[in-house]
């Protein structure tokens, strides 16, 4: 991180020009847009689950973050596991995509076992209930994972480098399109994010699994009137939500701005947790049209706080004036319905 | 009593099972931010997730005073003005956040609480005004403050104590008959400032107005039927809590002599106020501060046996050596223990949460009540005065 201050920035208006002019360049126009695709993919990633989760169950789940962080960490573990020095580029690829199939069948192992024997459990309680339970879900989590890396010796706070090591080599460097170079790892991101947002948006409305969900998002007790097993629905969201959280996190143990770390967890809950409520609480469009949101402000300001007025802490900062401006204005969120999450 | 029992034959035991003073005193002001904590949530039953910030600017403000950066407030003005200053402070942010945040309820109040509360974070731990580092946050030097913080009546040195983790008075001969170390002096002397906090509190929740905080969380369309503009009820109630808690940030300040944002503005602060009231019982004022005992003291007990006390050299004390050298899955059962339950408080606080939430709803101190008929206090009058419950 660099040490950036806030108060001895020094802007002339001149500098505010030539960076306007800058800023309006092609190649740098084209890098902010591909570094803001590829956050938005991945906070579209996370904030899926997170979105299908309360929807349906009006469950905002305080471990997802945890279980995100959890996914990065099997992820990884898998590619080091598999991957030596010598494994080529094409190989390490497959391995990836076979390893988002074991992490997305752990995790939602995982969060179906969780949501039978614990967060179905409180469902006829207020609502305030699910926010406690998941919250002190994620410090077990944590600490176990902690006990789990002291065990194996692998550091608990620093990002796990060798999970970095196992990337084949063209996501690792900066690739030439025409004129401009992007970063290989945001292509595959976004890639990723809208292979993944599609295939939610595809089990939602083509299946007829999709269905049934829909239907007890709109109304559950119409629903199981309807002969619509709706606890069993319940579960399968909850399982799909979480591995669809642990895919994400076996993506991000892959970049180096973020890797895989116990911290992870709160690092992607708390975006995760603004995109959703952006996006209005439990709807699937409003999640991916309030990520992309957050992901382009995001690079922007990242792109000229960095460059030209030098105060790293400000993306982070944007992304909560985003909520709280939100907010205010609508809120409900920018898809939500008026009542809609109102306990 | 601490001293009996940690003397008596069963010293170990005692002396591993209870808290020390050491740990007393942040129970004490970090049970007052619970304490406000839960005032808002648990009473009228608006979760405010960013409560962090009243803490953390009651903190700030203390070491930034000390340090002679506000213009017409020396570096030399008494603690107690500070305290005040800090919770006038946090009730006005608390004010201006309130005005925006309760158009909203539920989950969506409890994030825009979140967000204002992280934008706060976010800023501060960048503000190069506040500290050199702001990372890793202000403290006091030694210049400015010698000793440290006094608490008591400003400008009566002889009315005023020193407090301090570090520094502070200790008494020799008090009433004759005690010498009091620096410590045990901070422990009275802070515990003093909570014991008016929560008189306070207590107050303002029986009275009326706190009435009418109890039927907004118990259903806010009917307490508006009635007549009442709930918003302003909120609000207040909403400062109020935000004072207590600058209140408690600026004890904290006072105490340990540095601040950093993790462990002021961090949402996680707030996450551990909860932590404290859950356990000890959202909607009973006194709860959230028995919570932090019982979640610190568990702290105590599973942390490395360092600092006297603790799991570890009790259990070193009683269990054979051959039985903690038998192995078991490839470790010897002292190093099992060493895993799996030094330092990992953590990890059962969570475990003893999730419990909580299922099977304990009232918490700790609302079981108790629920078992007794009423307030621990009045049970006495109940039972012997024949008092109508």
């Amino acid at each position: 991180m660099i040490d950036a201050t806030l108060f001895t920035a020094e802007v002339v208006p001149l500098s505010i020009v030539d960076a306007f002019v800058e800023f309006l360049h092609p190649s740098e126009l084209v890098g902010v847009l591909v570094d803001g695709l590829s956050k938005a993919a991945i906070y579209a990633m996370i904030a899926g689950g997170l979105t299908l989760i309360f929807g349906l169950m009006g469950v905002l789940n305080f471990a997802h973050g945890s279980l995100t962080m959890v996914g990065a960490y099997l992820g990884g573990a898998i590619m080091v596991l598999s991957v030596s020095s010598a494994t080529g580029p094409m190989t390490r690829l497959a391995f990836f995509f076979v390893g988002i199939v074991v992490v997305f069948g752990a995790l939602s192992a995982v969060g179906g076992a969780l949501e039978i024997s614990l967060i179905r459990r409180l469902y006829d309680r207020p609502p305030i209930a699910q926010i406690l339970l998941t919250f002190g879900l994620t410090l077990i989590i944590d600490e176990l994972m902690r006990i789990v890396l002291e065990f194996y010796d692998l550091q608990p706070r620093a990002d796990w480098i060798a999970a970095w090591g196992t990337k084949p080599w063209f996501l690792s460097q900066r690739l030439s399109i025409g004129p401009v170079d992007v970063r290989g790892l945001a292509l595959f991101e976004i890639l990723m994010g809208v292979l993944t947002v599609g295939a939610i948006w595809a089990f939602l409305t083509r299946t007829r699994y999709g269905l049934f969900i829909r239907a007890g998002s709109e109304d559950s007790e119409m629903a199981s009137a309807l002969g619509i097993d709706v606890r069993r629905v319940f579960t399968v969201v909850f399982a799909m939500g979480t591995g669809v959280a642990g895919v994400a996190g076996m993506l991000l143990m892959w970049d180096t701005l973020w890797g895989a770390s116990v911290p992870l967890g709160a690092e992607t809950l708390l975006p995760a947790f603004v995109v959703v409520i952006i996006g209005g609480l439990g709807t699937f469009r409003g999640t991916v049209v309030a990520a992309l949101l957050v992901g382009m402000v995001d690079a922007v300001m990242t792109w000229w706080f960095v460059n030209e007025i030098r105060f790293t802490g400000l993306p982070e900062l944007t992304i909560f004036l985003i909520l709280v401006i939100v907010l205010i204005v609508r809120p409900q969120g920018l898809y939500g319905v008026e009542g809609v999450g109102g306990h | 009593m601490y001293h009996v029992a940690t003397t008596s034959q069963f010293g170990l035991v005692f002396e591993s099972f209870l808290p020390q003073v050491q740990t007393m005193t942040p129970i004490l002001y970090f049970g007052l931010f619970a304490m406000s904590f839960d005032f808002i949530s648990g009473y009228t039953g608006y979760l405010s997730f960013g409560h962090a910030v009243f803490y953390g600017t009651g903190a700030y403000l203390v070491i930034v005073i000390a340090n002679g950066k506000i213009p017409l407030l020396a570096a030399g003005t008494p603690f107690m003005i500070s305290v005040v200053l800090a919770a006038v402070l946090a009730a006005l942010i608390a004010v201006a956040i309130g005005l925006v945040s309760f158009r909203l309820t539920g989950v969506y109040f409890a994030m825009i609480t979140l967000g204002f509360a992280q934008v706060f974070y976010v800023f501060i731990r960048g503000w190069d005004w506040v500290a050199t580092a702001p990372r890793d946050g202000p403290s006091v030097s030694f210049g400015t403050h010698p000793e440290g913080f006094r608490i008591g009546i400003p400008y009566v040195d002889g009315a005023s104590y020193a407090i301090g983790r570090l520094y502070g008075s200790g008494l020799e001969g008090f009433l004759g008959l005690f010498d009091l170390s620096t410590t045990v002096v901070s422990f009275y002397m802070i515990g003093l400032v909570v014991l008016v906090c929560y008189l306070a509190m207590q107050r303002i929740i029986h009275s009326p107005f706190g009435r009418v905080m109890i039927a907004i969380r118990e259903n806010e369309e009917r307490a508006r039927a009635i007549g009442y503009n709930t918003f302003y009820y909120k609000l207040g109630a909403f400062a109020i809590s935000g004072a207590f808690a600058g209140v408690a940030g600026a004890l904290f300040a006072g105490y340990r002599r540095s601040v950093t944002p993790e462990n002021t503005f961090y949402f996680l602060t707030t996450g551990d106020a909860l932590l404290s009231s859950i356990i000890g019982g959202l909607g009973t004022l006194a709860g959230p501060l028995y919570g932090r005992l019982f979640e610190q003291g568990l702290d105590e007990f599973l942390s490395k046996g360092s600092e006297g006390g603790g799991l570890l050299p009790m259990l070193q004390e009683y269990l054979s050596r051959s039985i903690l050298e038998t192995n078991a899955l490839g470790l010897t059962i002292e190093e099992m223990i060493d895993a799996f339950i030094n330092g990992r408080a953590s990890l059962y606080v969570g475990i003893v949460f999730v419990l909580f939430v299922l099977f304990v709803p009232n918490g700790l101190l609302g079981s108790l009540r629920e078992r007794v008929g009423g307030p621990i206090a009045k049970l006495p009058g109940r039972l012997f005065g024949g008092e109508k419950p």
